[in-house]
């Protein structure tokens, strides 16, 4: 079953060495559509990646550093990253091997077409 | 994940002397629980004291804990086991990286690279080479600025900014200054802290290991945030450098290492760090 989002998570997973892409919910962290590889627990990575983001929403608006745009998360095997709004975040997690800069443009383009 | 904890958790208690404790300690490891990893690692060694992928996986742990000196002690282990072994020489010049010693850890590299055609060893060799490149980041204790908060001045430019964090937010080293010229670190400093937390916190869950680093871009800013050296008062803190948002992510990344640079060398050897 395909939704509005379906085309935009299609073509961000189509990218070298993204294991997920997820549309989540920015205030709950719940998985509005998804596109997983076998053994990635969606609503898990779609609930720490929110919060994640959130936080760092909050934590540049409180420093003054007003709205946040794309956040990259680098760690030993993997990369997570994030861009969204009031209202919803798109989320990659990818390998820590991946093109971080081909998937950032891609997904400014995707956060455009969802706006 | 669980599953895997489970599954090695019963081989080992089944047999004691399997070596199931080598993968059980890297899954926990991987999941953030360092503190019984390293317990599982440490009883493994206790009945294969000459297996040197038990040593290789303490050091990992080690290093992930910030002991810095123990994770290369095991490394040297590892070595002495099975001389060249590739695994152990790059760790131990990562541990180097992170001492500031670069042209021990390049040394190191070489070394590795000698061994195999790794590719990360290559991109490691530019990385130590541009920091060792970057005089600037690298200073004798005496070329120090006395004043914390000057630390970064010379490596950043105007619009750029720089400090170190403790664990709890509060500002060892460096400034931030803020449009109309006054010094917000302190407010920065305590409300960025709180993403480490929350990195931790996503990292241990997904399993990606340790995190290294995090970017975000935001309108008045970009904002790179690590782990900061894991000496004394720093140990557990953050290295926060800012910049224009015009400024290329790369080059942020390498303002960071820089920095990175300079705060090991400041914490070792002003003995804030409780290294002189």
């Amino acid at each position: 079953m395909s939704s509005p989002f379906t085309p935009v998570l299609d073509a961000l997973t189509r990218q070298r060495g993204v294991r997920a892409s997820l549309v989540v919910s920015a205030a709950d962290g719940i998985t509005i559509d998804s596109n997983l590889q076998i053994g990635q627990d969606g609503s898990r990575v779609a609930a720490l990646a929110a919060s994640l983001y959130r936080k760092a929403r909050k934590s540049a608006a409180a420093a003054g550093l007003g709205g946040t745009g794309f956040m990259q998360l680098e760690a030993e095997t993997g990369r997570l990253c994030a861009i969204g709004g009031e209202e919803i975040v798109l989320v990659v997690v990818a390998d820590r091997s991946a093109n971080v800069g081909l998937i950032r443009v891609e997904m400014l383009r995707a956060a455009e077409a969802l706006a | 994940m669980a599953d895997e904890v489970r599954l090695w958790s019963d081989e080992l208690a089944r047999d004691p002397s399997s070596l199931a404790f080598l993968p059980l300690a890297d899954t926990l490891r991987r999941q953030g629980q360092l503190d019984l990893a390293r317990k599982v690692a440490t009883r493994g060694l206790e009945r294969h004291p000459h297996n040197p992928d038990a040593h290789d996986q303490l050091a990992r742990i080690h290093a992930d804990q910030g002991d810095l000196q123990a994770a290369f002690d095991e490394w040297d282990m590892v070595l002495r086991l099975v001389p060249g072994h590739v695994g152990a020489i790059k760790g131990m010049a990562f541990i180097r990286f992170q001492q500031g010693r670069l042209e021990e850890a390049e040394r190191l590299l070489m070394q590795a690279q000698g061994h195999t055609e790794d590719s990360d060893i290559s991109a490691a060799i530019d990385t130590v080479r541009r920091s060792s490149g970057v005089s600037t980041a690298q200073v004798s204790v005496a070329d120090l600025p006395s004043d914390p908060h000057l630390l970064f001045t010379d490596i950043l430019a105007n619009d750029q900014t720089a400090m170190l964090l403790d664990k709890d937010g509060l500002v060892l080293a460096g400034a931030y200054y803020s449009a109309d010229g006054r010094n917000v670190a302190e407010d920065v400093g305590a409300n960025l802290s709180g993403v480490s937390d929350e990195a931790l916190r996503a990292t241990k869950h997904l399993g990606i290991g340790a995190w290294r680093s995090i970017l975000f871009e935001t309108e008045a800013a970009v904002v790179s945030l690590s782990p900061a050296p894991a000496y004394g008062p720093a140990a557990g803190g953050l290295i926060v450098v800012a910049a224009t948002p015009s400024t290329p992510l790369g080059l942020l990344r390498r303002l960071l290492d820089r920095c990175i640079a300079r705060s090991t060398t400041w914490l070792s050897q002003t003995g804030i760090g409780g290294g002189a």
